[in-house]
């Protein structure tokens, strides 16, 4: 149970008495269920004696009868109340789940972990984070819900006679302790079996839609379907031992009740004819033994969620328990230099050799230079860097101060699930929208904007969808345009863009760069033409080194690709 | 019924009748509470009655017994009812899986792989559920609670006409508040569930978000957006949760009627309802514990709602793969998977007429194509994008299939028969090559069994991919990253070429825009490479990279 202590934090701190209130409502309709039918057993008992003597007329219906119409309604109440309170307490936690998560993953770890295998590391966040969303409702309220009903139930048997209250002093633990215990604990390797037999699906379907032509041309698409029906196989195998015991938790949970109430029913029995209850008690025990173990019933179903809620726990640890420190900010570079690195060791995460081994390069404040050189020369790895995503094994960087210090345009469009304006104020969150349309109508996209119905509140779908490339990309540079930092950090910056496109958008950069330091890393002549200075970079370091205007310069730009 | 459970019916007739069976099952088990009543009743009676204790003991212990074999029904039908619905789930990812390969991947309308892969993984598994608990609980639903009310209608018909009232009551009133309610509650939900997209939207986008230092915005957005979903989300389930709320009213003031009638009736008050005779305690007692199992049914029913929702929506979801039209890719006929010992050496291609148009496309991409190449030969097809460079060569493989005309592969006409052969006689490189989860090494051989000694280093010489390996970690056995992340362009396309090399009986070489989007340097290894491969094969490539085009035979421009 200790990986749950920091998600159990959470949820405390997210909204104690929310979590306290509904778990308690929740108890509060068990009970009043109970007590219905435990009051009409004894009204019946009663009535049903009375009526054989001539005490029929005296009886006094009123209060019983008034009684029972009172826990019907307060049943209904309570279960509406319950409902809303324990719902609106599992949506703050989440809300308060996902920010932390979200946080956790913003750390430089994070980060690196996630660019490793995004697609597989959010398909598990979403199915952990989605295991932890029931933990309070299906596992935390019902528990302590069923606790308390039950030592209330306890409290009244034993009031009405110590030993009535023996069943089921033997039954509870064993049916809310030990049995939900061990099915969680049982349920922890087939859910962590489970889960990884999805994930395997999941990826060699996707091998199987994605590389649809490769499977086809190698005759493998048979061996690929059967090797995505042997990961359902082992999920299948999993499937059954979790639905096994589940069944075997249902029907466990369902003897014990049973058994609450056959040993209600002998132990009362010879205490009524003792005349130690009376026969309505006696009918009232009764019902309320069997009634008090329907209220473990949702655990069956929540012991097995524990066991996929402890799995999601232990991975979402670290990221939970881990906030984002700011990043260690780059030492500032001497005057007159935007980016200042000397006798740089650079390694990807996982790689046997440095790509980046004694670099060292200077920018000046001004200046723009290309970085060129044959693909996975580290200049990505440079710029990531510099963006403070990842950090060097050897030599100095400094940049320029200044707040902020850096602005990036990456080959990747990173635009998100927002409006336009949303997207924007990433870069600047207090600019104005005459700001946000300058930045705009500087990168081209003003009259495209302004012929939007919606404007600036325009929604792009995940991912920056329904733009063309080309509009992301100058949405991109927009963006860029809205941060005055002394050092600007470009990737590839047209890349997938054709050759009309990538133009206007160079045309649209040129004007732009004036007054700070650029660094464009490319293997494309039209982004490198915008260089004051060509760098050419091979294993690792500077290989080349060439200014606008010699032939050098020339000749290091005719090596590019020209489209 | 909706028109998703027919379907499912005519496919598995068997497993869709042992769910009955389990719903059966489930429903004599429940069925069985009216003995285990009778006997409590009765032995409630005899303690009033001041009967001697021991009397109580063949009740409890008949009580117990039922219990069991109650408890053993249960357990069968839920394990049938598993099993089945398990079986069921297999077959249609089986189904799915066998279709996925001939569904066209060059149709636009064909679902993203990534939509793909949920439907046939975690979204399938909404199968689940739906077939175990709903199936089963609308089955319990339409017997039991007849049959209590009829048992309770012999003892008493104003306790049956108490019941009989509520009951019809809660689908009205549940039909009135409810399912519109309950309906747009789900949309709630799944727009809480859009909370996931936007934590997995921002965390793919994370690189952005740490250089714009804006991190900490985004965290207060994201809690921003859920405090006002959550807002929103409890204004719907304000009211979705009152239809719940009339059932458990309905349900209580049921029970509560029968108890307050029989109370007056036992008091001599109300001497009506018994069909003349007078109840005991034994009866009123037997008719309390049925009232609330005759409201159970309809409660579990509703508890299973969602299980239905989500469970159409995996089979929708399926549904495209499971209805595609055959034919769109030259599949292999059954049996025609191994080929038989291929011919070697260069092989010739023929395009005769030709004629192909994208489905929905309104103009032909290809009309009355005709090409032959003869064995041995180089040619590049030249051409913008849009010309069908690309789909000649698909036609070439297969992958497509001409509307008119013919292709001849080898002089063989290019069927079903000779498909598998023919493929084994080409190597494809695309532009794009899929990088599958697994070591370097099964990557490169895709199946094919272990190349000759020797083999292996020479196609990655071949490819000049040879550094490429020496720098990973673990050579050949180190993992590919997802999706081949952590290869540039360059070295993922050398990395194909060394694929294609290892195909030892390839005759023809078909090469989609090899050099499109690398830099010069990468261009230019991987055009050697591809001629290198080509040595003593056809070669077909598709580009518009004229240096590529320059060092061909024959250059076709479309």
């Amino acid at each position: 149970m200790k990986p749950l202590s920091p998600i159990m934090a959470l949820f405390w701190q997210e909204r104690r008495s929310a979590l306290l209130g509904g778990a308690a409502m929740m108890a509060m309709t068990l009970l009043a269920g109970i007590a219905l039918l435990g009051l009409s057993g004894w009204f019946i008992t009663a009535t049903a004696l009375a009526g054989l003597t001539s005490a029929a007329l005296a009886f006094d219906v009123f209060i019983p009868g008034a009684g029972i119409r009172l826990l019907a309604l307060v049943r209904t109440g309570a279960r509406y109340g319950e409902r809303l309170v324990t719902h609106d307490a599992t949506l703050r936690v989440l809300a308060g789940l996902r920010e932390r998560l979200f946080r956790g993953h913003a750390t430089t770890e994070g980060a690196e972990a996630l660019q490793r295998r995004p697609a597989r590391l959010l398909f598990r966040l979403t199915s952990e984070v989605d295991a932890l969303d029931s933990l309070y409702l299906r596992v935390l309220a019902p528990l302590t819900a069923a606790l308390l009903v039950s030592l209330a139930v306890l409290a009244g048997l034993w009031l009405a006679a110590p030993a009535l209250a023996w069943p089921l002093l033997v039954l509870l633990p064993l049916a809310g302790g030990l049995l939900p215990w061990w099915i969680a604990r049982a349920a922890l390797r087939p859910g962590r079996r489970r889960a990884a037999a999805i994930e395997a699906l999941r990826s060699r379907a996707i091998d199987a839609a994605q590389g649809q032509v490769d499977l086809l041309m190698a005759g493998r698409t048979s061996a690929q379907a059967a090797s995505i029906m042997a990961a359902d196989t082992r999920l299948a195998a999993a499937e059954d031992t979790l639905n096994r015991l589940e069944t075997r938790g249902a029907a466990l949970l369902f003897l014990a009740g049973q058994a609450a109430l056959v040993g209600t029913l002998l132990i009362a029995a010879p205490l009524a004819a003792q005349g130690v209850i009376s026969a309505p008690i006696a009918a009232l025990a009764l019902l309320a033994a069997m009634a008090v173990l329907e209220a473990f019933a949702p655990l069956r179903r929540g012991a097995l969620e524990l066991g996929r809620a402890l799995l999601a726990a232990r991975r979402l640890a670290p990221r939970l328990r881990e906030q984002a420190a700011p990043a260690q900010p780059l030492p500032v570079a001497p005057a007159g230099l935007a980016l200042h690195l000397r006798h740089l060791r650079l390694r990807y995460p996982g790689a046997r050799q440095p790509v980046l081994d004694d670099f060292s390069l200077d920018v000046g404040a001004g200046e723009c230079v290309a970085l060129v050189g044959e693909s996975g020369a580290g200049k990505s790895t440079l710029l990531s860097l510099l963006s403070g995503e990842i950090v060097a094994e050897g030599g100095h960087a400094s940049l320029a101060s200044g707040q902020p210090r850096t602005v990036w345009m990456s080959q990747r469009t990173e635009l998100f699930q927002d409006s336009l304006r949303g997207n924007l104020l990433l870069a600047a969150p207090r600019a104005t929208d005459a700001e946000l349309m300058e930045a705009l109508e500087a990168a081209g996209l003003g009259p495209v904007v302004a012929a939007l119905p919606d404007g600036l509140a325009t929604q792009l779908g995940e991912g920056g969808f329904g733009l063309s490339s080309g509009q992301a990309r100058r949405l991109m540079l927009a963006r860029a345009l809205l941060r005055p930092a002394p050092l600007w950090l470009l990737d590839e910056p047209t890349e997938g863009l054709d050759r009309e496109t990538a133009l206007a958008l160079l045309g649209r950069l040129r004007p732009r760069l004036a007054g700070h330091g650029t660094l464009v890393v490319t293997h494309l002549r039209r982004e490198a033409e915008l260089a004051d200075r060509l760098v050419l970079l091979r294993g690792g370091r500077v290989a080349a080194e060439a200014r606008r205007g010699t032939p050098d310069y020339l000749a290091l730009l005719e090596q590019l690709r020209p489209d | 019924m909706t028109a998703t459970t027919p379907r499912l019916e005519a496919r598995f007739p068997r497993e869709m009748s042992r769910i009955r069976r389990a719903g059966l099952l489930q429903a004599v088990a429940g069925l069985l509470w009216i003995a285990q009543a009778a006997l409590l009743a009765r032995a409630v009676g005899g303690i009033a009655a001041e009967a001697s204790a021991d009397e109580a003991l063949w009740p409890a212990i008949a009580i117990g017994a039922l219990a069991l074999l109650r408890a053993g029904l249960d357990a069968l039908a839920a394990r049938g009812a598993f099993r089945a619905a398990r079986a069921i789930l297999t077959g249609l990812r089986q189904a799915a899986a066998e279709a996925l390969p001939g569904l066209s991947p060059f149709d636009r309308s064909r679902p993203a792989s990534g939509s793909i892969a949920s439907s046939m993984a975690e979204q399938a598994e909404a199968l689940l559920p739906w077939l175990t608990r709903w199936h089963p609980a609308r089955l319990r639903m339409s017997i039991v609670p007849p049959v209590i009310l009829l048992v309770i209608a012999w003892t008493s018909w104003v306790a049956a006409l108490a019941l009989l009232l509520a009951a019809p009551l809660i689908p009205i009133f549940m039909a009135l508040i409810g399912i519109k309610a309950r309906d747009a509650a789900d949309r709630q939900m799944s727009a809480m569930s859009g909370m996931n997209g936007f934590l997995l939207d921002r965390l793919r986008g994370l690189t952005t978000l740490r250089a714009f230092d804006a991190v900490d915005g985004t965290a207060g957005r994201l809690r921003g957006v859920a405090a006002q979903l959550r807002r929103r989300t409890m204004a719907v389930l304000r009211i979705a949760f009152l239809s719940s709320a009339v059932l458990e009213l309905f349900a209580a003031l049921g029970v509560a009627m029968v108890a307050t009638f029989i109370g007056f009736h036992l008091l001599g008050q109300l001497p009506f309802g018994a069909w003349g005779a007078r109840l005991d305690l034994a009866a009123g007692l037997f008719l309390l514990l049925l009232a609330p199992e005759f409201f159970q049914p309809l409660r579990d029913f509703a508890a299973a709602y969602h299980d239905r929702a989500s469970g159409e929506a995996a089979l929708a979801g399926l549904a495209p793969l499971l209805s595609a039209p055959a034919g769109a890719v030259l599949l292999p006929a059954k049996g025609q998977a191994a080929a038989p010992a291929p011919r070697t050496g260069a092989a010739g291609l023929a395009f005769r007429a030709v004629s192909f148009r994208h489905a929905g496309a309104t103009a032909p991409v290809v009309e009355g194509f005709s090409l032959e190449i003869a064995p041995g030969e180089k040619v590049a097809l030249l051409g913008p994008s849009g010309s069908g460079k690309s789909t000649l060569l698909a036609l070439a493989a297969g992958l497509l299939r001409p509307d008119q005309g013919d292709i001849f592969f080898d002089d063989a006409f290019l069927d079903a028969q000779s498909i598998a052969t023919a493929r084994g006689r080409m190597a494809w490189l695309g532009a794009a090559p899929h990088f599958f989860a697994g070591s370097l090494q099964s990557n490169l051989l895709l199946g094919r069994e272990q190349p000759a000694a020797g083999a292996m280093e020479g196609a990655l010489r071949l490819a000049s991919a040879d550094e490429i390996v020496a720098r990973r970690p673990g050579g050949l056995r180190s993992l590919m990253a997802e999706g081949g992340l952590g290869l540039s362009g360059g070295e993922a396309r050398r990395v194909a070429l060394a694929r294609a090399a290892l195909n030892p009986n390839a005759g023809l070489v078909l090469a989609d825009e090899p050099t499109a989007h690398l830099d010069q340097h990468s261009a230019a290894a991987v055009t050697d490479g591809l001629l290198r491969l080509a040595q003593g094969k056809t070669l077909l490539v598709a580009t518009h990279d004229p240096a590529l085009a320059a060092r061909m035979d024959r250059v076709v421009t479309l």
